[in-house]
């Protein structure tokens, strides 16, 4: 076989990794800036989205309007915010640092308003029956009461954007990302390696210390420091917002040509078919996968070492898979559906197993005095009691799928992040913001039908 | 006092009214039971008192203001004068005990200082919420964590809070709905001496028949959103417990 020969030929170049003292030493720099990018990020959405959130949770005017703001804006993905930013302020990290600033206030503003929003109406409702404001009901009553849930979702947050930092480095935006984009358009495969190896170190560090920080929150102190330092030395500078606002008025208004109004039909369908078909390959994979990986149906010596091949899989982020898989794949939708596939596998593989192990033990154990076989006590009790989580989790992979399936369309698999990307590189700016629109709207649709198809289906998004 | 005429509430138009035309006028300083089944309407009725629920027909005045129709700083003036309890646990567990004790005061506060209280309290700040506590001989409790505290002392800080408060209506829903017999006779108790002492109306919706006659002045039951009997206390039950709580 031809192709698969030349795939593992190509795999080959990959390795062994150049970890020469000299290079690791050069790339700690990119490391620490991806580093940098993501904490100045999260330390200035952190503020940002905590007030937004507590405006909405407190129903200060004009709650309504930022919520519907907020929900819409973190529809762009982080890779199409960030070539904004690069168009706007320049290459570098101060692009990613806004780009994931902005990115992560309205993700985290609608978090946390969510989050606001369920707090205990009771104690809510005893404190306005003092007679208390609502900004002194949001401090004494909302603020309290999901602190922890808020330092925790934060921790989640930081670590999403670690990945993201990278993920932005990719179209320019600074850090590990951009010099990995170089290694692999260089051909210096071992060089790749490297850097995906410290990528994955990072990563690996990074959940290590949210596991920590999730234990002791006062670790976050030391964090905000970080962060308000990162973000200070990477904000963009004044004087780049005449520039930015000078280039913004070449992006308006968003107009396309009448080629690429005739293509965009092939461009979203290109898209849908490598968040459906990267979705359908993971669910394939994700399921036995999951099963191996549940400790209550499989033994310790299939659970232990599937659990770190799932690991391996999502800690390698779709871009990065795309990036590899693209010398192997060829140019197309196909190297997106891989690329998706192989992250998504990763991740659902662990939701799966966690919602198999999560199912409530009474109905099992009466499968179990049956006599059965635990495989059979799996298909009668364990399987049908997690197919809703397993559902809920799938759709919300698909829904991140969507936005990932423009991003990896970037990095040569076509569909409309390949034209937006492309538009940029052309300086085809007001072509490029009429693609961002058509990605916001993409996404805003396929929302709007997953939670449609969730109430259909009654399936809570509550685990 | 309180003066209730015709009242008619609904959870939306649609469906059946929670409350049906209830008439009631209450005196300053009376100590009234709401009796009455689970459903029955009493937690609607406190909560259409505080202003949290629209009034389809009817009226409620609080010491001569209209409840219907209040918004904004009208409003929280309004709910500063009513002190509420109830048996949901409504104090905030991640608060101190003083903090939640001097919410009651937030009515009264400018949000400036609401906010510095959090952050940095005043000995005469400290030592009024020690006063509150020491009227239900929770004074030991002042710096504690309120997740630490037992379901009676919550419910203790709770009223504590309402003292602070300074209502001239506390509506107490079913306040010992989660607490042992003992611990109940105690609760009721405390807050009828309150009332007494501090002139405050007191209204508190029960389950339990025998402790409404035991302890209140006047005893009213509710079925199915519309007054089924409202009568004084009978004379055979005047026997109140004066019960010095946690001493």
């Amino acid at each position: 076989m031809p192709g698969l020969d030349s795939a593992i030929s190509l795999l080959r170049q990959f390795f062994p990794p150049d970890l020469s003292y000299s290079y690791i030493r050069a790339e700690t720099a990119p490391l620490f800036e991806t580093l940098e990018i993501a904490a100045g990020a999260m330390f200035l959405a952190l503020i940002i989205g905590l007030l937004f959130s507590l405006i909405i949770g407190a129903r200060l005017p004009g709650s309504r309007a930022l919520y519907a703001l907020l929900t819409s804006f973190r529809s762009i993905p982080d890779l199409t915010l960030a070539i904004l930013c690069v168009v706007l302020v320049g290459l570098g990290p101060s692009a990613g640092t806004l780009a994931l600033t902005l990115f992560y206030s309205a993700a985290m503003g609608k978090i946390f308003a969510d989050l606001f929003s369920s707090a205990d109406p009771c104690a809510i409702e005893a404190l306005h029956a003092t007679g208390a404001t609502r900004t002194m009901v949001a401090f004494y009553g909302l603020l309290p009461l999901r602190l922890k849930d808020l330092l925790t979702y934060g921790g989640y947050e930081f670590e999403s954007a670690i990945r993201a930092s990278v993920i932005v480095g990719a179209v320019g935006a600074g850090g590990i990302g951009t010099e990995l984009v170089g290694s692999l358009n260089m051909t210096d495969y071992h060089r790749a390696t490297t850097l995906i190896i410290m990528l994955v170190a990072l990563i690996a560090s990074v959940d290590f210390l949210g596991f920590y920080v999730r234990r002791q929150p006062r670790l976050l102190l030391v964090l905000a420091a970080f962060g308000a330092a990162a973000a200070w030395h990477h904000w963009p500078h004044l004087r780049v917002v005449a520039q930015a606002l000078k280039t913004f008025r070449t992006m308006v208004p968003p107009q396309l040509p009448a080629e690429a109004v005739r293509q965009l039909p092939t461009l979203i369908g290109e898209t849908l078919l490598i968040a459906v078909g990267g979705t359908l390959m993971a669910v394939i994979c994700a399921v036995p996968l999951g099963v191996a990986a549940a400790r209550n149906i499989s033994p310790l010596f299939v659970s232990f070492p599937v659990r770190r091949l799932l690991e391996a899989l999502r800690a390698v982020p779709e871009i990065v898979w795309g990036l590899i898989l693209v010398g192997i794949a060829g140019l197309g939708p196909r190297v997106g559906i891989l690329a998706l596939g192989l992250h998504s596998a990763g991740s659902l593989g662990k939701l799966y197993a966690e919602s198999l192990e999560n199912v409530a033990a009474e109905p099992v154990m009466a499968m179990a005095s049956t006599g059965g076989s635990t495989l059979s006590i799996a298909g009668f009790a364990v399987l049908p009691l997690a197919f809703a989580p397993m559902t809920v989790h799938t759709l919300f992979r698909f829904e991140w799928n969507m936005r990932a399936a423009t991003i990896v369309g970037m990095i040569g698999a076509g569909a409309i992040g390949g034209a937006l990307f492309n538009a940029q590189q052309l300086f085809f700016y007001r072509q490029m913001m009429a693609y961002v629109l058509i990605t916001w709207a993409m996404i805003m649709i396929t929302d709007a039908a997953n939670v449609r198809l969730r109430k259909y289906w009654r399936v809570s998004e509550d685990l | 006092m309180l003066e209730i005429n015709d009242l008619v509430v609904r959870r939306d138009s649609k469906s059946p009214a929670v409350l049906n035309r209830i008439s009631l006028s209450v005196r300053r300083g009376e100590k009234i039971a709401i009796l009455g089944p689970s459903g029955a309407g009493k937690t609607t009725l406190f909560r259409t008192i505080s202003g949290f629920l629209p009034i389809l027909s009817g009226s409620v005045s609080v010491d001569g203001v209209e409840v219907s129709g209040l918004r904004g700083r009208r409003l929280r003036n309004l709910r500063s004068q009513i002190g509420m309890i109830s048996q949901r646990h409504d104090l905030v567990d991640r608060l101190g005990v003083h903090q939640n004790v001097m919410a009651g005061a937030l009515g009264r506060w400018t949000t400036v200082r609401a906010l510095r209280f959090l952050l940095r309290p005043t000995p005469s700040e400290l030592e009024e919420a020690r006063r509150a506590l020491s009227r239900v001989a929770l004074e030991r409790k002042l710096r504690s964590r309120t997740s630490d505290l037992s379901g009676g002392e919550h419910q203790r800080v709770a009223i504590a809070r309402a003292l602070v408060q300074q209502p001239l209506v506390l509506l107490a829903d079913e306040p010992v709905a989660s607490l042992d017999p003992i611990l109940s006779g105690q609760i009721l108790s405390l807050l009828c001496s309150l009332a007494n002492e501090n002139g405050f109306t007191l209204l508190c919706s029960l389950h339990q028949p025998d402790l409404a006659y035991e302890y209140f002045d006047r005893v009213i039951r509710i079925e199915a959103g519309k007054i089924a009997s409202d009568e004084p206390r009978q004379p055979a039950s005047s026997s109140a417990v004066e019960v010095a709580v946690g001493a």
